[in-house]
């Protein structure tokens, strides 16, 4: 009968065959329908172990360890297997030289290591180590000696030592690549023996060996690039290797049974950790970064939005940690542009900015003022000189000296969108209105704020400037005339040939009051204004052990874990 | 009929080269010069020259597009600027999970705005209506970055039924899907329901009802069947947009799709993934279009008609 009432239709006219015909199609579109739900649903399952769906990189040497799961735990540590750290950024690109980002550099600091290593906090000789390299020596002002260490191999499944030739090869291929500009004055390195190399350098330099310690210059195979291994650059000699990286889901990095440090000390920076797995999971949205750790689906919160720290803070389980950080946010001239030539004029302008207003829009007053225009934590930081405070009254009397008594001025601020440069931007405009600068905002792309301080078009600028070890990355790239960095334009020969006797000078009592002299005449002569350096801020897992936090983000999360 | 796709198949080579010309002319106009992006912020100025001259960066525009399409013909898509991966392998790697998320979306959309729409124009002007199109409002009007931190509070945070994001399970499309489907669900209720109300103004429908056709059979057999080819262009349109569109959801749910590629790599100048994935997106753009005009067949015999005479 139901066949005969929907064959018999005075609309479409149809008969019965063409209505079974008409009942399959609906079955096919519900069938259809079906599929796309079970594909959808299935397609995404399994992230943890298929690579099906997108896997963009592969292990140096598969591991079985990945496949266990994450709750189990080391029950000879007493630590969680698995360690999950939700990075604020993207993982794009794993192949050392080719790469200069932190949220890359961290990871790779796991799996790779370094000829000289960084100890973050502390000072003097203590603060550049000894790493792969057991010790060095100039033998002439061109001319290092370098001892490497003769038990360390790497992770290729073969336990093939790491020798001279490689850091040779390491260091040859770093001036091809971007990073080139960590190595800056390096000639040639010679193998001496085995185990020894001598590196020639263009002239004498107290930080060519600091720069070793950088995360892109680590020791690579030569045997991997020479034997054609697929992305030789994966194999390290750390103590955790890669398992997979998901291009926009997660790396993750697995223990090394056979370690060459495994018998190394506790205390010692090569020393392996006991998490057997590390994962890093980028959450670029901060909320749910911050949602993701209340829930316990990552162990640590990289850059928790400060706004958001109260609901951590009030959580039983996670720990808020804050330290003084080495990130300096500044508000800078061109100085090569009219009327911003004028030395005056620019001490007028930082005389009027209230840093503190800024300092607390910008980050809830979690930031420290500084004076200076060296980061915090670098060698020879000195902050007493005078400087400019806010004072109205000062900022209205050197406008009358440096001949706008009356203001009259209209300008740009260029920044790159987003916080804390608008908020920064806000105050600054409304403090500058004050001593009569009219100020437009120009918010804009990073990328093209660059170009434009490369190009010399902008006049004021907000900019950032993040060095935690080498203080010749601040004075040559910032102030050092024609620098590529040198985004102020700023050109002074006296200020050079102070930069090049810190940067050159043995006699280090010499080159420390250099140094506190260069900072004082920079401050003066005023083609920046300090702002402030935020806090580093992190949120973690009260369990969370082992940690070692360095103030300008490259953390070192080779010895943590989850205790239980 | 396969004339007509192969035709329309076809008209893909007049889309790739416009939307690559005017991608490539875009990115140059934009300013920002990749070499400063890649070489970092330590970088000597010889090495910044450098990096440019090895990515033909000095090239004029027309010699660096040119460049590109050669390599386009041989199936070459170029390299990331950042990443220094492969393009077309980078896409397809996260074309996927674009698809999963879709995918997803549109089918909640589609059992939520059909029954929906269909529901209102039923009772049209009656609460029921004002109460279905009070949530098209909604769904319409709020924005769906909100509507995914609010369920992952919900869903996530205060109930710890569902992950907060990332591609972990099976359980982790759910709600960056139901966020993206809410919205499309609400503006196909809105097709729905207008295409539904045209329809059942028809004579055909009195009709179907004279001969005594239930009135299940008169609205589903009769009335949807002849709203759909609307109700067709609506869904495919947005399921178009959902693969070049879900940035906020992907950045939300740190779902790796498409929309979070192109977005961080027109931020880094990385202009060999943007303009190869754009092209992606436009050729999918037009398969979808093409799907979605076959389907106009399977379910209007007349329009089947129509392309057969056509091809």
């Amino acid at each position: 009968m139901k066949t005969l009432i929907a064959g018999f239709c005075p609309v479409t006219g149809r008969t019965g065959k063409e209505m079974e015909e008409k009942n399959m199609k609906k079955k096919m579109v519900l069938a259809l329908a079906a599929v796309m739900l079970v594909t959808s649903l299935a397609g995404c399952g399994g992230g943890s172990s298929s690579s099906g769906s997108g896997s963009s990189g592969s292990s140096s040497g598969g591991s079985s360890e990945a496949a266990a799961s994450a709750g189990e735990s080391t029950e000879a540590t007493g630590a969680k297997e698995t360690l999950i750290i939700g990075t604020d950024a993207d993982i794009n690109n794993l192949d050392l030289q080719k790469q200069q980002d932190a949220a890359n550099n961290v990871i790779l600091k796991n799996t790779h290591q370094t000829l000289v290593f960084f100890n973050n906090g502390s000072a003097g000789d203590d603060r550049f180590v000894p790493g792969l390299a057991t010790d060095w020596e100039f033998s002439d002002d061109t001319h290092i000696t370098m001892h490497l260490r003769d038990d360390v191999y790497f992770n290729d499944g073969e336990q093939t030592p790491m020798t001279a030739e490689d850091v040779k090869f390491t260091l040859d291929m770093a001036m091809e690549n971007v990073v080139a500009s960590a190595l800056a004055g390096y000639v040639s390195c010679n193998v001496v023996d085995d185990h020894t190399v001598e590196i020639e350098i263009e002239s004498y330099s107290n930080e060519f060996v600091q720069s070793l310690a950088s995360v892109p210059l680590s020791i690579q195979s030569k045997k991997a690039y020479d034997d054609g291994v697929e992305d030789p650059y994966y194999i390290g000699t750390g103590p955790y290797k890669f398992d997979e990286w998901i291009d926009g889901e997660y790396c993750r990095l697995v223990k090394v049974e056979d370690y060459w440090g495994n018998d190394l000390p506790e205390d010692d920076n090569f020393a392996a950790g006991p998490a057997k797995i590390i994962e890093f999971r980028p959450y670029i949205e901060a909320s749910s970064r911050v949602m993701a750790l209340q829930t316990g689906e990552i162990d640590v919160c990289i850059n928790p939005p400060i706004n958001e720290l109260q609901y951590l803070e009030d959580d039983d389980n996670i720990e808020v940690y804050e330290q003084t950080g080495t990130r300096l946010f500044y508000f800078a001239f061109n100085v090569s542009k009219d009327p911003w030539d004028n030395q005056t004029l620019r001490q007028a302008v930082a005389c009027a900015i209230d840093r503190d207003a800024v300092l607390e829009a910008a980050v809830y007053g979690k930031g420290t003022l500084q004076t200076t225009i060296l980061n915090r934590g670098l060698w020879g930081f000195y902050d007493d000189m005078e400087g400019f405070d806010y004072d109205l009254d000062r900022a209205k009397s050197l406008m009358a000296e440096a001949g706008y008594p009356d203001g009259g001025i209209s300008t740009t601020l260029s920044y790159a969108s987003g916080t804390p440069y608008e908020q920064i931007a806000t105050v600054i405009q409304a403090n500058l209105a004050d001593i009569g600068i009219e100020v437009t905002l120009e918010p804009m792309e990073t990328a093209t704020l660059k170009s434009a301080c490369v190009d010399g078009t902008q006049e004021l600028f907000l900019w950032r400037w993040n060095e935690d070890s080498k203080v010749d990355f601040v004075y040559r790239d910032l102030f050092y005339t024609g620098s590529g960095s040198n985004y102020h334009h700023y050109a002074d020969s006296k200020a050079d040939e102070m930069i090049d006797i810190v940067a050159t000078e043995k006699d280090q009592d010499v080159r420390l009051q250099t140094a506190q002299e260069l900072q004082e005449y920079l401050v003066d002569a005023c083609p920046q204004v300090p702002l402030y350096i935020a806090n580093l801020v992190i949120a973690y897992n009260k369990n969370l052990r082992g940690q070692y936090f360095y103030g300008g983000g490259n953390h070192n999360w080779s010895h943590a874990y989850i205790a239980e | 009929m396969i004339k007509y796709i192969a035709k329309r198949l076809v008209m893909l080579i007049p889309v790739i080269l416009v939307t690559s010309f005017l991608i490539y002319w875009a990115m140059s106009l934009t300013g920002g010069d990749p070499a400063l992006m890649i070489a970092g912020d330590n970088a000597k100025p010889e090495q910044i020259e450098q990096i440019r001259e090895e990515l033909g960066l000095n090239d004029p525009f027309l010699v660096q597009y040119l460049n590109y399409m050669k390599g386009m013909l041989t199936g070459d898509m170029g390299k990331s600027y950042v990443t220094n991966k492969d393009v077309f392998k980078t896409f397809m790697e996260r074309l996927p999970n674009t698809l999963m998320l879709g995918g997803a979306a549109v089918l909640i959309a589609v059992i939520v705005s059909l029954p929906l729409g269909i529901y209102t124009a039923i009772h049209q002007n009656t609460w029921k209506d004002t109460a279905g199109m009070i949530f098209a409002l909604f769904g319409t009007s709020m924005p769906n970055f909100w509507l995914g931190l609010m369920l992952i509070l919900i869903f996530s945070l205060y109930l710890g039924l569902l992950p907060t994001g990332g591609k972990t399970g099976p359980t982790s499309i759910i709600l960056p899907a139901v966020t993206v489907g809410f919205g499309l669900a609400a503006l196909i209720t809105r097709t729905t329901r207008s295409s539904m109300l045209d329809v059942l103004r028809q004579d055909y429908m009195t009709t179907a009802r004279a001969k005594g056709c239930s009135e299940k059979q008169v609205i589903f057999r009769h009335g949807l069947k002849n709203a759909l080819i609307p109700i067709i262009t609506a869904i495919g349109l947005q399921m178009s947009l959902v693969i070049t569109g879900s940035v906020l959801a992907e950045t939300v749910f740190s779902w790796p799709g498409i929309g979070r590629l192109v977005y961080d790599s027109i931020t880094k100048r990385d202009t060999p993934m943007v303009t190869g994935s754009i092209i992606m997106c436009s050729i999918l753009m037009c398969i979808i279009n093409l799907v979605v005009d076959l389907i106009y067949a399977f379910f209007d015999p007349r329009i089947k008609a129509q392309y057969s005479k056509k091809g």
